[in-house]
């Protein structure tokens, strides 16, 4: 037990802590500006020295940790004086700028100088010049005030493990420059932005329009972007945000976010928002009033149900919007359309892949807290990079792997290099070889028991493979793989992190098989990455064309027959179809009408241009999104809806944790998606009587059986997890349906010479929403093929060159970047750019198991066109 | 009551004294003073009406801290800025409801450059609201009206003395020079110059 006495105040302390927390947590502040609490101590500053009895010198309480029997002053008058000759100091250079400065007013160096003083400069010399950089589109750096803290520096390469700046030249001409020069050419996760405590690096969203004083309002809200959700806080001026900002102390991210969070908020203020309802009349859309659009489409839906019956009607669901829209829209679809037809974009990859963990481990195995992953002693990565799909999950990775925690990752994922021990890049499509090589040697390592699970047992069944075999199948030295096996059976509770690559295969069931058996001979945890804010939310909801809201099977008749008894009336019990047998009905002519709310399917699903002609065959397209989007193009009835911003609802994160979000401004034009359906359905005779968001929470708080008693209360304290206060469904022990994979088949090796297709998620954009924010497109604002170097020197193309990429399906242009990692016979697209989205030119085939899309093996013939090639960056 | 007392009382003795105050009064001055004919010059250092200064070359000489709208008591002053195409520091709206305001002059006191003022003139009633929301070009006109010439000099000199003097020294230097008594620059000292210092105010 070590006491301490600060400023008269006696503390005891189990363990030594330094002097500035140990006075922390007495309620003594001691001014720093180098400290910062999610960064080491760095003792740069010499604002937080003390005076220690018995100690000839002042003494920098960020470094110095307490002793027994300690005794502290933290504002004498010998400490006073010190702290105002370091801010003379740190004024020599300072630019006293203040009223131009955005800093002004929440700036620590401003205050400092406030409280210890007017530090009157004796200093007749010159300040150091050196002009503000406009180089990068979003962040402006103005080094003159720079007080060389290196929190930033600091925060970029121990935090954010990205190492993009760093503090170049010396003495008082030390200054922070990117590595790139003067765009920053970085991930833009702004967490430098963040942390400086003077106004040296700054967005340029809100340049010289922002004070701390004008902001009217904050409302802490919950990211839009990806799985992960962040919490956010909005400032709002007027009815607009000035500014997003994490809370230090709040949520998972504790003062972290990405750059979609940070900078790609400004979509809601595009000026190309749909503003007023839309029908088609003569050929084009054409503005008119909500009453007129509700009418429309209600008469449609109840002709078209008169004349086909309700199964004829197909719903898509988003994952952008929120628990309540999602709820309220299968509600209105299986109780008002009288169809499960009711899915959405999750069920291509995150849907089929928690089900089937599901099936095998009990519910709920895959809500897992995200904080977990720093802590586990060991990481597996694998189908994608949760650098860019979940950038602040993948951080977690990246904290993890600075505490020496070995990362293996499997598959093309540069976010983590430099962070895995462990890197495997299999050829496209061989995974499973790999995957199955790895379970092998696993077992050999650490056995089944001979007791076994009915799940242990059938792993005992899956087929072993050698590593031999799998080198030759996937091509990566046995070596290699025995050493990532040595790596894994290390471990004790490692999380492995699961992208959809892997999941949207033909053998996707297979992969999930291999990995649940790996999950299990490691003990590990798993965590689905996850791309928009509430995949896991809509999934609660009962989106999908067989579950009811809590995860409660359609097909069981108790549940089925429970759910309608709420509302006195029937379920169907027909199950409904997927999304991609939707497009499919439509095409073929089974599907009649569909209601699309917040999600571009023309663009978002594989093979545009047949979804396109799908969707021009419909009798009713209903679309409610934000902006005009590719499928709005082909739509009836266009009605716009209120965006993230604009509406007060729940999200629920990848981790199974409900947040709330909450309204910070007043919508445009667009309504809420659940108000829009509740009025179409009031027109249909079903009222539903909701006056707010709160009204539609509590009724899922009652029906379904895994929400009981939630509320937003519940979520404002940050600790609403799986399972709430309700019951998950027990699980069955016997696993039924699961096919063993067919070994064989997955060992054959890959064509040679042939270049496949796959989709690249780029770090800077989310889907197609992120193409209408200014900032995000700033950053990257064209789409890139990216190809390995070998395939480069085949085809003699350099970095910027374009290159055709043309499959069966259609051809697209793009400017080429080489990346070393790559595998060979690869070439990667994004899927957010109009006209030029991997979707428009990759075709897919029908995943049984799944009823998903498949997208492996779609060959591309890739040419080098010969014209005079835009200089890109990266 | 005394028989004195009766006797004040028959002979309407205060009544008499009280006419030859009214008498008196007839041949002295008047004291009434026949507004608004009649005008008082206002005391110097009046807290009337509001006006921002304009600089010789015509434009605001304000930045757009927004000072004044952090320290203003009834939050009458609004301040909307954004990035010119060099990017300044522009000020696209500086509004005050004059109606809110309670004349305590913090804005101006706040005011870091002495852009804004309030005049000396007190005459500005008004039919509508809306001519009370003094918006840039109000402000502006209000300072040619009212004060422009040796009058606004004049004002700063006996009043507020901005804040940015005290960065003055040495020439196109915001260094704070703590005020009175503060060093010189050396002679022959060469300045650096400031990309967007303060040397316009100082």
């Amino acid at each position: 037990m070590i006491t301490v006495t600060i400023n008269g105040k006696q503390i005891k302390l189990e363990k030594p802590v330094s002097i500035l927390e140990a006075a922390k947590m007495t309620g003594i502040k001691i001014p720093t500006l180098c400290h910062h609490k999610s960064l080491e101590a760095y003792g740069g500053c010499r604002l937080c020295l003390v005076e220690i009895e018995k100690m000839p010198r002042l003494q920098a309480s960020c470094t110095q940790y307490v002793t027994d029997g300690m005794v502290v002053w933290t504002e004498t008058g010998r400490v006073v004086e010190a702290r105002k000759a370091m801010l003379e100091f740190l004024l020599i250079n300072h630019a006293l700028d203040c009223p131009y400065c955005d800093k002004a007013g929440e700036c620590d160096l401003q205050d400092l100088v406030m409280k210890y003083g007017p530090a009157a400069g004796r200093f007749t010399e010159g300040k150091r010049k050196h002009p503000e950089s406009y180089d990068d589109p979003i962040i402006v750096r103005n080094m003159e005030r720079c007080i060389s803290c290196t929190r930033c520096v600091r925060m970029c390469s121990k935090v954010q493990g990205a190492s993009a700046i760093s503090m170049v030249n010396r003495t008082s001409k030390t200054f922070v420059e990117p590595f790139s020069g003067g765009r920053y050419n970085c991930e833009y996760c702004g967490n430098c932005i963040n942390v400086c405590p003077v106004g040296a690096i700054m967005s340029r969203l809100h340049k010289h329009t922002y004070r701390p004083w004008f902001i009217e309002k904050t409302v802490d809200t919950v990211c839009s972007f990806c799985g992960v959700g962040c919490s956010v806080t909005a400032q709002i001026r007027g009815n607009s945000i000035v500014r997003i900002i994490p809370e230090s102390e709040k949520g998972l991210n504790r003062g972290l976010l990405c750059n979609r969070g940070r900078f790609g908020y400004d979509y809601i203020s595009n000026s190309g928002r749909l503003k007023s309802p839309m029908i088609r009349k003569n050929g084009s859309l054409q503005e008119t009033t909500w009453s007129e659009a509700f009418m429309y489409i209600a008469q449609k839906i109840k002709e078209i149900k008169e004349k086909n019956g309700g199964a004829a009607i197909a719903g898509v669901a988003s994952g952008r919007c929120t628990n309540e829209d999602n709820y309220v829209f299968q509600k209105f679809m299986r109780l008002v359309v009288g169809s499960n037809n009711i899915d959405s974009i999750a069920g291509f990859a995150y849907a089929p892949a928690r089900k089937f963990f599901e099936k095998i481990f009990g519910q709920g195995v895959t809500a897992n807290p995200i904080q977990g992953i720093s802590r586990s002693d060991g990481i597996f990565v694998i189908g994608g990079d949760p650098t860019a799909i979940n950038p602040v999950l993948g951080l977690q990775i990246r904290a993890a792997s600075q505490k020496d925690i070995p990362v293996a990752t499997v598959g093309y994922a540069p976010g983590l290099k430099g962070f895995a021990a462990n890197r495997l890049i299999p050829k496209p499509s061989t995974e499973a070889a790999l995957l199955a090589a790895l379970l092998t040697e696993m077992l050999k390592r650490k056995p089944l028991p001979a007791e076994k699970t009915p799940f242990e047992e059938i792993i005992g069944k899956i087929q072993p493979v050698s590593l031999n075999e799998a080198e030759s199948a996937c091509g990566i030295a046995s070596g290699e793989i025995s050493a990532c096996v040595d790596s894994l059976s290390g471990m004790t509770n490692p999380a492995l992190v699961i992208g959809r690559d892997i999941i949207q295969r033909s053998e996707g069931q297979a992969n999930l098989l291999l990995l649940a058996a790996l999950a299990q001979a490691l003990n590990g945890r798993i965590y689905l990455s996850s791309e928009l804010p509430n995949e896991q939310g809509l999934i609660d909801m009962g989106c999908l064309p067989d579950m009811l809201p809590g995860g409660r099977p359609v097909a069981v008749d108790s549940f089925r027959k429970r759910y309608g008894e709420f509302f006195n009336a029937e379920v169907p019990s027909a199950q409904g179809l997927s999304l991609m047998e939707m497009v499919e009905g439509a095409h073929s002519g089974n599907i009649k009408a569909l209601y699309v709310m917040g999600e571009n399917i023309a663009f978002n699903i594989p093979d545009n241009k047949f979804v396109k002609d799908a969707l021009s065959r419909l009798e009713l397209l209903v679309v409610q999104d934000i902006f005009t989007t590719e499928t709005t193009r082909f739509a009836h009835v266009v009605l716009p809806a209120a965006s993230w911003a604009e509406r007060e609802g729940s999200y629920t994160n990848l981790e199974g944790r409900m947040q709330h979000l909450k309204k910070a401004i007043d919508s445009v034009a667009g309504l809420e998606d659940w108000k829009i359906i509740a009025e179409v359905s009031k027109v249909l005779g079903v009222d539903m009587n909701y006056r707010d968001s709160r009204d539609i929470l509590a009724e899922i708080a009652k029906v379904s059986p895994l929400h009981k008693g939630v509320t937003y209360e519940d979520m404002d304290s940050g600790e609403c997890m799986w399972p709430y206060k309700g019951e998950p469904l027990r699980h069955d022990l016997n696993i039924v349906g699961i096919d063993m994979p067919d070994m064989k088949a997955l060992l054959k090796k890959p064509e040679k010479d042939k270049v496949y297709i796959g989709v690249d998620k780029v770090l800077f954009h989310s889907a197609s929403l992120s193409r209408n924010s200014f900032a995000l497109n700033s950053i990257y604002s064209e789409p890139h093929a990216k190809i390995g170097k070998n395939l480069a020197a085949k085809l003699s193309v350099a970095s910027g060159d374009h290159i055709s990429i043309s499959t069966g399906a259609g051809a697209i242009e793009l400017a080429a970047v080489i990346d070393s990692d790559m595998p060979d016979n690869i070439v990667l697209v994004p899927n957010n750019f109009e006209g030029r989205g991997a979707f428009r030119v990759m075709g897919w085939k029908m995943n049984a198991a799944f009823k998903a899309p498949a997208l492996d093996g779609m060959e591309a013939v890739l040419k080098k066109l010969e014209r005079v090639s835009a200089e890109v960056s990266e | 009551m005394t028989i004195k007392d009766l006797a004040k009382r028959v002979f309407l003795v205060e009544i008499l004294k009280g006419m030859a105050l009214t008498l008196r009064m007839i041949f002295t001055h008047a004291v009434t003073r026949q507004y608004p004919e009649e005008k008082r010059p206002p005391f110097p250092g009046f807290r009337g009406l509001h006006a921002l200064v304009r600089k010789e070359n015509g434009e605001a000489k304000c930045v757009g801290c927004g000072l004044c709208a952090a320290i203003c008591p009834s939050k009458c002053i609004s301040v909307y800025t954004s990035e010119g195409s060099d990017h300044n520091k522009v000020v696209d709206r500086y509004e005050i409801e004059v109606l809110r305001c309670v004349y305590c002059a913090f804005c101006v006191e706040a005011c870091p450059f002495g852009a804004v003022v309030l005049t000396d003139h007190y005459e500005y009633s008004d039919y509508s609201r809306a001519a009370f929301d003094m918006d840039k070009e109000k402000l502006l006109a209000n300072w040619d009206k009212f004060m422009a010439g040796p009058k606004g000099e004049e004002y700063f000199k006996r009043f507020w003395r901005p804040l940015s003097e005290d960065y003055a020294t040495p020439e196109d230097q915001p260094v704070f020079r703590g005020g009175a008594g503060a060093p010189k620059a050396l002679p022959g000292k060469e300045t650096v110059e400031v990309q967007g210092g303060l040397s316009d105010a100082a």
